[in-house]
């Protein structure tokens, strides 16, 4: 276990607003906690909650690196909080911003919730089958390639932390672009053969500037997403799918 | 007052709450989710290992079927499951996995031709067959008979949860997140919603609801260390609790999961040791065939658990300065095989240990995990005394667990709990008149409203402080192995926390967002569950499933063949009430037998005998029978009209 | 939501995303061209002069200017890709003070390597729209004047070198920055693992931006010094002591 830097004295600055009380102005605030082995920025919060600023606004629900909850800007990145320890930082300074470009609730929490499910709805995140098709659930399941599946999976480990959506440049100039965890979704829902959708039907989705035409390869996506999706990958595919679906 | 109106308002986005109100939506209903989080974000993602369902296609599952499935099942509960809904899951279990894929989940599938799996530490080769490939596979888990748990990889829970997210948005079900329900609105006889508090905003609101459902899963936050999430702390089981009138069921029954990493708890799927990992003890000796040679590193999670620490206490365990610990070793599986297939498990070793779990062992140790008790509800998933309420998922013990649940027969059961009782809630809806008593719903919202006043307002106890001391008393004295002289100790304790919780207060004096203020309003609930699982623990004077008695080590089926109910009949109460509802043998398809673990420590059932023979003469009376007209003969059970079908397996149609 | 999307459907945005690759691509090779045939000064004064002339199809005369005007032909070729080429990639500017805070603040906090990239690219871009636009314009205007006095001269004497020198920079960092994202929108990155083919793919484009900083850098200073020298004479035309000694003419000055 990490526990080569127990003693130190960590200095966390963090963001401090509360939107919702009158007269608040952002500010940072600096808490110091001392380092146990092990400790994790989900230990160190829940310290400083307990101990310093019972006000302390943050989200954490699997504190496992899996619900994407905890995404936040540590020292400058955007990462998912629960899963980064503090023996990770050479230097005892860690500098917490909650994730830019999502609905700030206050301190460390933003709204990824909302903005996930208008996301959703934008690129319709379920498959489309076959219209009127009726399954008969008692009956064998459609076959599917078994390459085929762990390709889907690949995909579907998005955990819609939000963290390339921080991380993205456009995206933050320009609200009304898809984003990464969109381009993702599609991805995921192209390449799924139960999903009937043609690329001409995805060109009404991303075949704009505010979809897939509007990135500008800037990669923060792709080097920022704690589970490693393959961004350029599936960006560029999109890409020259869209532009054979022009019309 | 704000009022939020809907036929149906599910309270819980986890997976069970997704199902449920997507059958209801389905059917026409007006449709609420609440939800304290993203609903994608519900601690249902955090499974990996996988869901069962019997549909034989990998050629380890063949042979598989309800009858099986049924049987693990029953036997994994210690018998102390309800049969009848046993069945109806079972019979159910293989529409869930096949509707979970035309939702979208990528199941694995089967690959056919030879492939090179661990079983028993030794590398073997199986063949699938040509005429499974595509089909969907499935893995190991503990406590069963055949492979029977279907899986992606070990994002399974993840991948579920998304589909069924996915299709709520579809359906275009509101769900309204970051609510918390505090209190169940009720006259005493019918629930008509809840009270709600934004989690933002602050603000109360009274959600008004033909049926209210509870799906918000399990209590494992009880205990200091568990590998549920931190949301995981029976709100909806408390607020059931609270209204006096409904009872909640089994709550001592606690499991532990044997391979949680130290010191953190987080979870490594059981699809490690369904693999074929190994627990070793720190001179790298792999014990479990010692105890338990039949089933190994694979029997069920109650026994492993319970056999790790009676190693540890052998002095076997690895010290460490978080107490002891084992090792689990799937270096064995080699590389490849970890990276596509426990790859979440690499990078929880990778993230939170620092370890690389291809070349190193992996400290666990036995840790909660999941909460077989819960709000109790008939099989259809009502309320058996408040009309109007439902629950359904980990919440619930309508009782399809008994004592002990089987790895993979959780996101298994939120689905079929879903589909089933959310038939049952529509029914429930379609059949309710719509009047509802505005001045009782009004008064529930004024009763919160002031307690909230109150804890702002005052001076006293400090819920961290209490919530910690409650943790801690759950830890040390009512775990895997449990003592009449702990329990008492810790009914006392948590008894003299009850008391000082009515005098909770927060430093932080804001009414919005304010998570101190979320901790004052749930401490109190928590210790009230706590009360239910400790008395619950010391009053069942044998060993059953998690339920592990030191004092008691057998299984006493003359005695406590029942299911422990309880209830907080007065708010000024300092101890929950307890009554017990017996299992009926005689109406049981499965008698008490032995689960096969160690040397079997029962006292039997007088019924026991008589139902066997009985079970006997049926069969033997019916010569050319199948074996659903058997089954039929013996515990004839009921299901929405939808779910009945027989379930098609390759290579036996219908059979 | 659907009706919205729908209602705004079209190939434009499409072409427009290849057009802008397209002519980055020509631009890109072109500079790339042209940097060479620049740089043949660094191989001496003949050298440069017959490159100069190849262009003017000097080869196919008989007389020693050859046919400027294509050089002025291919000026305004490529004025038209470039400006193109510019105007599509204006769409993607920070065009407000807003968007403008919002990408600094991005790259203060986040440091990351290619969004700080694209930064540069759209500064160099936004620095070449004008810079670029007079050398053309000259080239264009005057394409019979280039040779490795008149050229020089320029330099110096005509004080275009701190234009050529802010020019050499962004053109040299946006072409190869331009190269590396044009691979990275269309290409899918191969092998086991696209982020380490993506990592080295970067150190390429590093290496051809110090390259070619440095080619542009040793042909500058070698006009600068051409120019210095030629100072006093500035003005007169280069001709060839080979072309001297071969030829009869006394026309000097016709490059
Ligand atoms: C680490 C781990 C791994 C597991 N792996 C497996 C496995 O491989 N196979 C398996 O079968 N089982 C597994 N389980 C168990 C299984 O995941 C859970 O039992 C199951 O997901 C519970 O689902 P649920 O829908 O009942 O509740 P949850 O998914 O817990 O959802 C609860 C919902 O209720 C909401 N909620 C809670 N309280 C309130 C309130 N007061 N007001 C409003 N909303 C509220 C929450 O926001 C959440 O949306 C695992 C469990 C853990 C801890
Ligand atoms: C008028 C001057 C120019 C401006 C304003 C300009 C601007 C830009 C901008 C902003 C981009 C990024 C577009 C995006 O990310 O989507 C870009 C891309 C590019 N530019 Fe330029 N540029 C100019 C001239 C040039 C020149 C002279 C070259 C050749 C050397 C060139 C080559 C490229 C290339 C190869 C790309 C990548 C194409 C793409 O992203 O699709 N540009 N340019
Ligand atoms: C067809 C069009 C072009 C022609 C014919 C042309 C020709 C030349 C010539 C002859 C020179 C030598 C100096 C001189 O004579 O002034 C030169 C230098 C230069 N040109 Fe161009 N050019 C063209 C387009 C461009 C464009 C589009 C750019 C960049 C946007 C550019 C950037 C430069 C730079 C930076 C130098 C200086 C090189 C150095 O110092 O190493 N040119 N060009
Ligand atoms: S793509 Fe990656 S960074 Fe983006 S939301 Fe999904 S998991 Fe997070
Ligand atoms: S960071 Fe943004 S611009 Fe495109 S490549 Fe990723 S979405
Ligand atoms: S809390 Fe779930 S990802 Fe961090």
């Amino acid at each position: 276990m990490s526990g080569a830097n127990d003693g130190r004295t960590l200095k966390f600055h963090i963001l401090k607003y509360d939107p919702q009380q009158g007269g608040d102005k952002p500010r940072m605030v600096t808490y110091e906690v001392k380092e146990a082995p092990g400790m994790t920025i989900f230990i160190a919060l829940n310290e400083i909650r307990e101990t310093q600023d019972r006000a302390l606004q943050f989200d954490f629900v699997c504190r496992a690196g899996i619900c994407g909850s905890c995404g936040m800007v540590i020292n400058g990145k955007p990462d998912l909080a629960c899963r980064t320890l503090t023996a990770k930082f050479k230097k005892p300074e860690i500098t917490l911003l909650p994730l830019p470009a999502f609905d700030l609730i206050g301190d460390l929490s933003v709204n990824t919730g909302s903005y996930t499910r208008a996301m959703s709805e934008r690129v319709r995140t379920w498959i489309h089958d076959e219209e009127g098709k009726q399954v008969d659930l008692n009956e064998l399941e459609e076959r599917m390639d078994p390459d085929l599946a762990d390709e889907i999976y690949e995909l579907d480990r998005c955990i819609e932390c939000g963290c390339c959506i921080s991380a993205c440049a456009t995206k933050r100039m320009r609200d009304g672009f898809l984003g990464a965890m969109g381009f993702m979704k599609v991805a995921r829902f192209a390449v799924d053969s139960r999903d009937k959708r043609s690329d001409s039907d995805w060109y009404e989705v991303i075949g704009n500037d505010d979809g897939v035409f509007g990135c500008m390869s800037l990669m923060g996506c792709e080097d920022n997403c704690p589970k490693d999706l393959p961004h350029q990958t599936k960006i560029a595919y999109l890409r020259r799918k869209m532009v054979g679906a022009a019309r | 007052m704000k009022t939020v109106f809907a036929d149906s308002l599910i309270i819980g986005g986890g997976l069970a709450g997704l199902r449920t109100a997507i059958a209801t939506r389905t059917r026409g209903l007006d449709t609420i989710v609440l939800s304290l989080i993203p609903a994608k974000r519900s601690h249902s993602a955090a499974a990996q290992g996988g869901m069962q369902g019997s549909l034989a296609a990998t050629i380890k599952g063949e042979g598989d079927n309800e009858n099986v499935h049924f049987a693990d099942t029953v036997k994994g509960s210690d018998w102390g499951c309800d049969q009848q809904v046993a069945r109806m899951f079972a019979n159910t279990a293989p529409k869930a996995v096949r509707e979970l894929a035309t939702w979208g989940v990528p199941w694995t599938r089967v690959r056919r031709g030879p492939r090179q799996v661990v079983i028993n530490a030794e590398r073997v080769t199986i063949t699938e067959k040509d005429d499974n490939h595509g089909l969907i596979s499935a893995r190991d888990f503990g406590g069963t008979r055949k492979w029977r748990t279907c899986y992606t990889a070990d994002g399974t829970g993840h991948t579920m949860l998304y589909a069924v997210d996915n299709k709520a948005i579809e359906f275009g079900i509101a769900v309204h997140e970051r609510k918390e329900a505090i209190a169940l609105i009720h006259d005493g006889s019918t629930c008509y919603g809840a009270v709600v508090r934004d989690l933002i905003t602050g603000e109360l609101i009274a959600y008004v609801a033909r049926a209210t459902t509870i799906a918000t899963g399990g209590y494992g936050r009880l205990y200091a260390i568990s590998t549920n999430s931190v949301i995981s702390e029976g709100m909806g089981t408390a607020i059931a609790l609270e209204t006096g009138v409904a009872s909640l069921g089994n709550m001592e029954a606690v499991q532990f999961h044997p391979t949680a990493i130290v010191p953190v708890g987080i979870l490594t799927t059981e699809g490690c040791r369904g693999d074929g990992g190994l627990l070793k003890d720190k001179d790298g000796y792999r014990f479990m065939p010692d105890y338990e040679p039949g089933k190994k590193e694979l029997a069920s999670r109650d026994v492993v658990s319970r056999r790790m620490t009676e190693h540890m206490r052998k002095g076997k365990g690895v010290a460490s300065p978080y107490g002891d610990h084992l090792w689990l070793d799937i270096t064995l599986l080699g590389k490849e095989h970890i990276e596509k297939n426990l790859r979440e498990v690499k990078e929880i070793c990778e993230y939170f240990l620092g370890i690389d779990p291809v070349k190193e062992y992996i400290p666990v140790r036995p840790t909660q995990h999941y909460s077989m008790g819960g709000i109790r509800t008939k099989p259809t998933g009502e309320s058996r005394q408040l009309s109007g309420l439902f629950a359904a998922g980990e919440v619930s013990c309508w009782d399809m667990h008994g004592f002990n649940r089987l790895g993979g027969n959780s996101v298994a059961e939120t689905i079929v709990a879903g589909m089933i009782v959310g038939e049952y809630v529509a029914d429930y809806c379609e059949r309710s008149s719509v009047d509802i008593p505005t001045s009782v719903v009004r008064a529930f919202v004024m009763r919160e409203e002031a307690a909230i006043t109150e804890i702002i307002g005052r001076s006293g106890e400090d819920p961290y402080e209490l919530k910690r001391e409650m943790q801690q008393i759950m830890m040390e004295k009512v775990g895997i192995f449990r003592m009449g002289s702990d329990l008492q100790e810790a009914v006392d304790g948590l008894r003299g926390l009850l008391l000082r919780s009515r005098n909770i207060t927060v430093r932080n004096k804001a009414r919005h967002s304010n998570p101190e203020l979320v901790e004052a309003i749930r401490v109190p609930k928590m210790i009230k569950l706590a009360l239910t699982v400790a008395c619950g623990a010391l009053a069942r004077t044998e060993s059953r499933g998690a339920h592990a008695r030191e004092d008691y080590p057998e299984r006493n089926d003359r005695d406590w063949l029942n299911r422990t109910l309880s209830w907080w009949k007065d708010e000024k109460d300092d101890l929950p009430v307890l009554e017990y509802e017996n299992l009926d043998v005689m109406s049981m398809e499965m008698p008490p037998g032995t689960r096969g673990y160690g040397k079997a420590n029962m006292i039997a059932h007088p019924d026991t005998e008589k139902r066997v023979k009985q079970i006997e003469e049926i069969k033997e009376s019916m010569p050319n029978a199948d074996r659903f007209e058997v089954q039929r003969a013996i515990m004839p059970y009921d299901l929405p009209e939808k779910y009945q079908g027989k379930n098609e397996r390759v290579g036996v149609g219908f059979e | 939501m659907k009706d919205l999307v729908e209602s705004v459907r079209s190939p434009v945005p499409a072409w427009l995303d290849v057009t802008q690759s397209v002519t980055g691509l020509v631009l890109a090779v072109f500079m790339w061209i042209h940097l060479f045939l620049v740089s043949s000064i660094l191989l001496g004064k003949d050298a440069m002069y017959y490159v100069t002339g190849f262009f003017e199809l000097r080869f196919l005369t008989d007389w020693q200017h050859g046919y400027p005007v294509l050089v002025s032909i291919i000026a305004i070729g490529v004025f038209a890709i470039f400006i193109l080429h510019a105007g599509i990639a204006l769409r993607k500017f920070p065009v407000s003070w807003r968007q403008h805070r919002i990408i600094r603040d991005q790259m203060r906090t986040m440091k990351h390597s290619d969004t700080n990239l694209w930064y540069y690219q759209a500064i160099t871009g936004f620095v070449m729209f004008f810079l670029g636009s007079v050398h053309i314009y000259v080239m264009a205007s005057h394409p019979d004047k280039i040779g490795p006095y008149a050229s020089s001269d320029r330099f110096v004497s005509e004080h275009f070198w701190p234009l050529y020198l802010v020019l050499l920079v962004a053109v040299e960092l946006h072409a190869t920055i331009g190269m590396y994202r044009l691979a990275v929108k269309w290409i899918t990155f191969g092998g086991k693992d696209p982020r380490r083919t993506r990592k080295r793919l970067k150190v390429l484009k590093n290496a051809l931006t110090v390259f070619f900083l440095t080619v542009g850098a040793a042909t500058f200073v070698t006009y600068m010094k051409i120019g210095l020298e030629h100072r006093d004479q500035a003005g007169e035309r280069y001709s060839p002591a080979t072309r001297h000694s071969s030829v009869q003419s006394q026309q000097v000055g016709d490059e």
